[in-house]
């Protein structure tokens, strides 16, 4: 266990924020604690477990009831009653271990006016139209009563839940999605560019109305993959995404006083003068924002009361609520969803520890994973990890398209090159270093049970720690020439070959100190890296620019690899870290700018694209296709994964029920909405 | 003494001025835009921006506009008294910063308060006592208070306060009152909190300003006047009080300029520590996202708080001391 904290070489690592001080302080305090307490995998990853859709007509509750304090609104003939709030279709929605009790504040942290995603997680139900079943893995009708494939995969019709209110209890129907499509989507100020999920093949869709509770969604291609991403986190996903004019409906009862198209453009920008915005764009845009708007009419289980840019971030239960459990009581359970904001992370992690929050996952850093297991018993708490399905929370990625140093760039562009590099890393020490053993060392392909992993082999392939073979590899290559140093030499003549990473501080994952380690470990194979912490928009900038070599990030929603293929190929130009912004061009523009990447690579983005519109058998070969050349090629380099590093570090109040042992971590899963934080409750 | 002072106004206007075009270059200056930290940030949050996106936000927040439109739009809308919206947190600038500017105020002034209770009789005593075993004492604890940097003070106490007080971390509210409307109750709940940032932002403060105050007295206690006066018959309590001391308070009036920004930004790396919701981590946050309208309002609102308070300590000092007012004239 000595092993546990020993800290890398010193080197280039430069000192961030003094808070950090506090967090070595309290670590050190808590060492002799936590190496009592053996930090495992198997005492604190439980089995996999979650809360059911009911789809099943039959089983839909007949009688349905409320919480105590709506039932005196309705006596009190403020509120209709409940099941007129409802409607004759509700989502029913089977608790993980029991029916719940009414009552009780939720308490949270969040960082900032830039974290709601913090409540669309926790709070928003989550209001997709179909969302993933609690293993991430099938699309079930969520907020849609079914989805129906017509035309070999160009029509889909969406079934909406008869009688379904927004919370202003106006009727939520079909005039909601023509809204969207028609007035926002449409709308060039509104969206300039239009989204690539209303697309198949590059050819824009269509979304018509058939009655008051069906929509036609209408492609010129088959889109075989639309539940999936109706269901994953993308542009159609629901109310969540109005903040950026997309989500696929939207409340226009509400919203037509602040669209052009039904008051004039006259009184409309008079409106946005005097709310200050310069635009009416950005006023529309704050006005459809789920978390910054009161005001604003919404489908998920809590609302906004207080909203984000405010101290405390505040949601109330929505009374119209269409979840309800299998015993008919409407969700959520808990009444009230308090999120306070902490000025930074490490004022988050101690109130975690000190036991003043009832439920948090995000922000909490499993570096401090001692503390809060030694801290169980005062703040009255119980930890939980939850290690992701994605392969890397820490990956490598070379950026195959960079030109500013041709030697370089050719290494860079040699299989060889990229193989030997991952083998010259020492996963194991860097697992226990930084991750207390809690991680996966591996390639970057997803777990086993994921549908879209190629096969056990190929977590190990290229991916295990082997110097001898690696400078084989690196001396058959072309590069057997050594300075006196023992750094191998460029094949130009220009000294010692140098490769450049470029990692962020200040995240979830330390990922300049891992590079450091790294930097050590391949001093054996003869590579010289160097490591350098960027500020994060230079990083975006330079990654853009392509003026980077290698970059340090995770592979995040990557298990979802139709939804979030971002780190499994080139696929955004502006990114933390790109694998290639010339070739993600060259994707994004169907070959129109950019660069051709290699066949492999492309035989690799033909197979992704092509998976969009077949059924979803052939679409799990080609996901497995992927993968597979991902792995084999190794574009990106794997370090350790399948990790609790994001997200995946959970503490929870004893007092809470139906609370699961593990849940699917994941951004597509909305981790914890893919849990139903709406059917939790106090004991 | 009016051309002094009006001489002194226009001078401050220009250089208000000059801040406005200093604090927009400045906030411009590092690479990328709001729209790359903005991406960077959903990036650490396990999110994507895609480039559609990324260009949709560039082109309604008028990032891709040269630099001078920016500023020339900027300056237009402070002519109306409208500085903005903070593209971070979606609101006008004014509000907020308005909603943590007084608290910011209570902070700083209690720290302040704090640092004058504490270094003016302490500063004279160890002047009137000089090298007594309390002039010593005073002297020791003043020079660790001058090199213990008060962020790491903040931790200290911070982690004493969870450990053994069961304290709330952070923050100038307990959890239940932060939303509260006002109050006793939560009146109450903010002094319970106060003393802990107030000490640690006073404390350096504190140890400077004793310093100061003694030199400056021991240099007039020597002077013949003092020695003359005592001669008269007047009581040595009095002597001290009614001259040298207030001889030796000129370079307090000097400093106001700088106090003026300090009480609205205050310290941004303590504020940080102890999670207080003041301006300093407002402005620290705005750079980091290269929010440019909220950032450069609370610069330009430091620079034009420094120039005030310049201008004040001016025509403080001409009311303190007649030398400096014969001298102009």
């Amino acid at each position: 266990m000595g092993k546990l904290w020993q800290k890398p070489q010193a080197g280039a690592v430069r000192s961030r924020l003094m808070v950090t001080l506090l967090a070595a302080a309290l670590v050190g305090a808590a060492a002799a604690g936590a190496l009592a307490q053996v930090v495992s995998k198997s005492n604190l990853v439980g089995k996999l477990e979650g809360p059911e859709v009911v789809t099943d007509p039959a089983k839909v509750p007949k009688k349905l009831s409320e919480a105590p304090q709506l039932a005196a609104q309705v006596k009190a003939g403020k509120l209709p009653p409940v099941a007129e709030r409802i409607g004759q279709d509700p989502l029913v929605i089977k608790p993980l271990h029991d029916i719940g009790k009414y009552g009780g504040t939720l308490r949270g942290g969040f960082t900032g006016p830039a974290d709601f995603w913090n409540g669309f997680r926790c709070c928003s139900g989550p209001d997709h139209l179909m969302f993933w079943d609690y293993t991430g893995d099938k699309p079930l009708p969520n907020l849609a009563r079914g989805l129906e494939m017509q035309d070999g995969g160009r029509t889909w019709l969406l079934q909406l839940r008869r009688g379904m209110k927004w919370s202003d209890g106006k009727p939520f129907t079909a005039d909601d999605f023509v809204f969207w499509y028609e007035d926002i989507y449409k709308n060039k100020d509104l969206v300039p560019t239009p989204s690539a999920t209303m697309a198949i093949n590059g050819k824009q869709g269509e979304i018509q109305k058939v009655d008051t509770y069906t929509v036609r969604y209408k492609f010129p291609d088959p889109y075989f993959m639309f539940p999936d991403v109706l269901a994953g986190s993308t542009d159609l996903a629901g109310q969540m995404y109005g903040y950026r004019a997309m989500g696929g409906f939207a409340p226009a009862h509400y919203l037509k006083q602040f669209h052009p198209k039904y008051v004039g453009q006259a009184e409309l920008d008079k409106k946005a003068k005097d709310a200050k915005f310069d635009s009416w764009v950005r006023l529309f845009l704050a006005k459809n924002d789920w978390a910054l708007n009161p005001e604003l009419p919404v489908v998920s289980a809590w609302k906004t009361v207080t909203p984000i840019n405010t101290p405390t971030w505040t949601l109330e239960r929505n009374p119209y609520s269409v979840f309800v459990d299998t015993a008919g009581n409407q969700l959520p359970y808990i009444d009230k969803v308090v999120l306070t904001l902490a000025e930074n992370l490490e004022v988050l992690n101690l109130r975690a520890v000190a036991g003043e929050y009832d439920f948090q996952q995000r922000h909490l850093d499993l570096g401090k994973l001692p503390v809060f297991l030694e801290n169980q018993q005062k703040g009255r708490y119980k930890v939980y990890l939850d290690p992701a399905d994605y392969g890397g929370d820490m990956i490598i990625k070379f950026n195959l398209s960079y030109e500013a140093d041709p030697e370089i760039a050719k290494w860079m562009n040699t299989a060889d090159f990229r193989r030997a590099l991952s083998l010259g890393i020492d996963r194991d020490q860097i697992n226990e270093t930084f991750w207390l053993g809690t991680g996966t060392p591996g390639s970057v392909v997803p777990a086993d049970s994921n549908k879209y992993n190629p096969g056990p082999q190929y977590r190990k392939l290229w991916a295990t720690y082997d110097v001898k073979k690696a400078n084989e590899m690196l001396d058959k290559i072309g590069l057997s020439k050594k300075d006196a140093e023992g750094y191998r030499l460029r094949s130009d003549g220009k000294g010692r070959l140098r490769i450049e990473i470029q990692t962020l501080g200040g995240q979830f994952v330390q990922y300049t100190q891992i590079s450091e380690m790294i930097r050590e470990q391949w001093k054996k194979i003869g590579i010289d890296l160097v490591v350098q912490e960027v500020e994060r928009s230079l990083a975006i900038k330079r990654s853009a620019a392509n003026e980077t070599q290698l970059g340090a990030w995770n592979n995040d929603g990557s298990e979802h690899l139709f939804t979030f293929p971002l780190h499994v190929f080139p696929f955004v130009v502006d990114d933390v870290v790109s694998s290639g912004p010339l070739y993600a061009r060259w994707f994004n523009s169907a070959g129109a700018q950019g660069k051709e990447p290699d066949p492999r690579m492309k035989e690799l983005m033909e197979k992704w694209k092509k998976a969009f519109g077949v059924p979803e058998k052939e679409r799990i070969a080609l996901g497995k296709e992927v993968w597979k050349i991902a792995a084999e090629e190794v574009y990106v380099i794997g370090v350790v994964g399948l990790g609790p590093a994001a997200n995946g570090v959970r503490i929870v109040k004893t007092n809470m029920g139906n609370i699961p042992a593990r849940q699917y971590n994941s951004p597509d899963g909305k981790t914890p909405g893919i849990s139903r934080p709406a059917t939790f409750y106090f004991k | 003494m009016l051309t002094y002072i009006g001489r002194r106004a226009l001078l401050a206007v220009f250089t208000v001025w000059a801040i406005s075009v200093l604090s927009f270059v400045i906030i411009q200056l590092p690479p990328g835009d709001y729209v790359t930290s903005y991406i960077a940030q959903m990036a650490s949050m396990g999110s994507v921006v895609s480039d559609e996106e990324a260009q949709n936000l560039r082109i309604q927040y008028g990032l891709g506009q040269p630099i001078y439109v920016q500023y020339w739009k900027w300056m237009k809308q402070l002519a109306q008294g409208n500085f903005g919206m903070s593209m971070e947190w979606r609101r006008p600038v004014t509000e907020v910063i308005g909603e943590r500017l007084w608290l910011t105020v209570v902070v700083s002034v209690a720290a302040l308060l704090l640092t004058w209770v504490l270094a003016l009789p302490i500063g004279i005593y160890s002047a009137t006592r000089q090298y007594s075993p309390g002039d010593y004492l005073a002297t020791f604890v003043g020079f660790i208070g001058l090199a213990v940097p008060n962020f790491l003070l903040a931790l200290v106490l911070l982690y004493l306060g969870f450990t053994l007080f069961n304290a709330n971390i952070g923050g100038l509210f307990s959890p239940e009152l932060q939303d509260a409307p006002w109050s006793w109750a939560k009146v109450w709940d903010l002094l319970k909190h106060l003393p802990i940032p107030a000490l640690i932002l006073g404390l350096a403060g504190t140890a400077q300003q004793i310093r100061i105050m003694r030199a400056n007295l021991l240099d007039e206690l020597r002077k013949p006047y003092v020695v003359t006066a005592r001669a008269k018959g007047l009581s040595w309590f009095r002597v001290v009080l009614k001259y040298p001391v207030r001889v030796a308070l000129n370079p307090f009036a000097s400093t106001v300029g700088y106090t003026l920004p300090y009480i609205v930004s205050g310290s941004i790396i303590v504020s940080l520590v102890l999670g207080l919701p003041t301006v300093g981590p407002l402005l620290l946050k705005a750079l980091i996202a290269q929010d440019m309208f909220l950032a450069g309002t609370i610069v330009l609102m430091l620079g034009v708080m420094t120039v005030i308070g310049t201008l004040a300590s001016d025509i403080l000092l001409v009311l303190i001391d007649p030398r400096i007012r014969l001298e102009d004239t």
